[in-house]
């Protein structure tokens, strides 16, 4: 009998310990976003200023929210002449360390690149990183090896740190493109949509909808992913010091993936939730589907968008205000690695502008002949498209 | 140690899962209640009945004392494939279920073919076909699969009868199916003698290799019944999930008390073995404990269920010499 009892404390220690290490293993540290102003010169510019503005003001406008506070972030224009370089007659051998295939969004980024480059006169040398940040540690080595005149890097983790400033030590100017990389790096200019922006774009949006009290959920995609973490910190910062009387009943991650969306929704469904924040439209989506299949309203929901989402809820009366993070910033990250080599002046952070919408706009967004893994709205061409067999 | 010391650790062994579930949902109850209200807990039913039905087939293989790492992968094979054949079509789906079969059936197959005429270990076979297939997939797709789902599906994957979700009701019947099978037909004993002891069985006349082949057969024909329950829930192609699938189907078994050695295991204690893990992970997300904390519990309750099963192993064991 002893031994039995013994058992089951085990078990019991087991569960409890495991609690605990549950407990404790939430956090996660980040560094703030802000390029690198190590190398060459760089001196501050109103235009910088202006442009990063731009993007937070459309958000402003198209959520309906009075002025936001915009967070200090470090600006100025890099002075590139020390990497300005004739064009050879070959045209500019750029490197892409890339995402690598493994969904819609990395597929549409890489086309928009590729078509790009070609318009330019660029040579691409491409290298994908299956979505893992191991791997692009050795892609962004053999890139360099290739002596590439310059590289664009979309950032998998923080792990890539060190290779991209071997990279640049090795005089080879970076671009980081859709993502961040440590300012350690020596990385020379980052285009991307500000992980600020998005994180307080959608919780004041979620504030305003509830009047700045209530109980809302906040649902994030991979733990530990700096397009997950970086926007929920934002919000989360934002919460904190602007509206004590929100209450964040739950953090919850789906990896993405729209089967986890909607079982972390459907578990959700009975906690009274006012509103809730989350970062992409997978979410959304998993948040709609979950309530309606429960029968409940739909609370005001934010996230990134696709088309899924949209074409799912196109007719349904929901509530929700998008952001989108646009896959063919990579034409952006191009041409400022270009600008780079031909030695005129770069912002350190180009904040990539995209109109963020609610659902009073849904209908001028939604492309119901276009396949569900389209992110709107695109700019790539009807042909690109139709080869990515995402259009009809 | 006497006989009915062993008789009590061989009922110790069984028991202990019903013992944890019996744990899991008193402790549930008390720090969340609210998992039994209705939409939590038509979600632990849903769950129950997905990862219920990979399990089913897990058991199989592993009674053979084989493991299939590929599950995920068929699963996101079928979503794939009925997504580009009907692309939203009912009319189509019939033709795309039987292609998903055949798919499954060639992924079987391919397993049983290495782990019977090549030798390879089971847990590199098939996590070589699951690279495999993933790769194929990605390739095919270049990440952005095409098609829709047909929305004959949902009723496969969302619907309910009676309250209960139709998934659950699936497993509900393919459990009852294959728990007879396992139990009570000259099959199922054939399946119980390979796993065991092949030399054996295979002395005695089983056509051992068949027998192998079947189980991997029948578990990736399990896993495109679960594909399709899964697109039919979402609506979508879903490339992220199939890794997790993976871990859980083997996962269910496990914690039941299936063992990882071939030859010993029920069905029912793979239901089992699915209800806790089912309420483990939805009380898990209503905790609030984030994905660290759901895999290390999870990871805690396979390390109790191995270890109290090797207890039991060894002493029973200890009598035998």
């Amino acid at each position: 009998m002893f031994s039995r009892t013994r058992v089951w404390f085990v078990v019991g220690l087991g569960l409890l310990s495991a609690l605990a290490l549950a407990a404790c293993g939430g956090g996660k540290e980040g560094t703030e976003e802000s390029a690198s102003a190590a190398n060459g010169g760089c001196k501050p510019s109103k235009s910088v200023e202006t442009a990063y503005d731009k993007a937070w003001e459309q958000g402003e406008e198209a959520f309906e929210l009075s002025k936001l506070e915009i967070p200090p972030t470090e600006l100025c224009e890099v002075d590139t002449s020390k990497w300005k370089k004739e064009e050879p007659s070959g045209g500019y051998k750029i490197a892409f360390a890339a995402q690598g295939p493994t969904n819609s969004w990395a597929a549409e980024n890489e086309e928009a690149f590729k078509t790009k480059a070609e318009e330019m006169g660029v040579e691409e040398l491409y290298a994908s990183a299956d979505g893992d940040a191991t791997k692009q540690v050795d892609n962004i080595q053999q890139l360099a090896s290739q002596e590439p005149d310059a590289m664009v890097v979309v950032p998998m983790g923080s792990s890539i740190t060190g290779q991209v400033k071997a990279a640049t030590a090795q005089g080879i100017p970076v671009v980081a493109c859709a993502g961040t990389i440590d300012p350690s790096s020596g990385v020379v200019s980052t285009v991307t949509r500000s992980y600020e922006l998005q994180g307080r774009l959608w919780a004041e949006w979620i504030a305003k909808q509830i009047d700045g009290k209530g109980r809302i959920a906040m649902i994030s995609g991979i733990a530990g992913v700096p397009t997950a973490e970086y926007p929920k910190k934002a919000a989360e910062e934002l919460f904190a010091e602007k509206y004590p009387e929100i209450e964040i009943v739950t953090k919850q991650y789906d990896d993405w993936s729209p089967t986890k969306a909607k079982t972390v929704a459907a578990s959700l469904v009975g906690k009274n939730l006012d509103a809730i924040w989350s970062d992409s439209s997978f979410t959304a989506l998993g948040v709609y589907e979950a309530y309606k299949e429960a029968g409940k309203p739909v609370p005001p929901v934010t996230g990134d968008a696709s088309n899924a989402y949209l074409k799912a809820v196109q007719n349904a009366d929901v509530k929700f205000a998008l952001s989108p993070f646009p896959p063919e910033m990579s034409t952006q990250c191009l041409e400022t690695a270009v600008s780079i080599l031909k030695g005129e002046p770069v912002p350190n952070f180009v904040n990539v502008e995209a109109p963020a919408f609610t659902e009073k706009e849904k209908k001028k967004y939604v492309r119901p002949e276009c396949s569900e893994n389209l992110w709107v709205p695109t700019k790539l061409s009807d042909e690109e498209l139709k080869s990515l067999k995402l259009c009809e | 140690m006497n006989r009915a010391g062993s008789l009590a650790s061989d009922l110790g062994a069984r028991v202990a899962p019903l013992a944890g579930l019996a744990i899991v949902l008193v402790a549930a109850a008390i720090t969340s209640p609210s998992l039994f209200e209705s939409a939590s807990l038509r979600l632990i039913l849903f769950q129950i009945g997905l990862i219920g039905i990979t399990a089913l087939g897990q058991t199989l293989v592993l009674l053979v004392a084989g493991i299939d790492l590929s599950v995920g992968a068929v699963i996101g094979l079928t979503a794939v494939i009925v997504a580009a054949h009907t692309d939203g079509s009912n009319g189509a789906l019939p033709v795309a279920i039987i292609l998903a079969a055949a798919a499954g059936i060639g992924v079987g197959l391919l397993n049983a073919l290495l782990v019977i005429v090549r030798g390879v270990p089971p847990f590199v076979a098939t996590f070589a076909s699951f690279v495999l297939v993933e790769g194929a997939i990605t390739a095919a797709t270049r990440g952005a699969p095409s098609g829709s789902i047909p929305s004959g599906l949902h009723t496969l994957g969302a619907d309910r009868v009676a309250g209960i979700p139709v998934p659950l009701l699936v497993f509900a019947a393919l459990a009852l199916v294959v728990g007879l099978i396992l139990a009570r037909t000259i099959a199922g004993r054939k399946l119980y003698a390979t796993g065991l002891n092949p030399r054996a069985a295979a002395m005695s006349g089983i056509r051992t290799p068949l027998v192998v082949a079947a189980a991997y057969v029948a578990c990736s024909l399990f896993a495109v019944l679960a594909g399709l329950v899964d697109a039919g829930y979402i609506g979508y192609v879903d490339a992220q999930l199939s890794r997790e699938l993976n871990l859980e189907s083997i996962a269910a078994a496990v914690i039941g008390g299936v063992a990882l050695t071939g030859g010993e295991g029920t069905v029912g204690q793979t239901v089992c073995g699915v209800v806790l893990l089912a309420v483990l992970l939805v009380w898990m997300v209503e905790l609030g404990t984030g994905v660290g904390g759901q895999l290390a519990v999870e990871g805690a309750v396979i390390l109790v269920a191995v270890w109290l099963q090797r207890q039991a192993l060894t002493q029973k064991r200890s009598v035998k010499g």
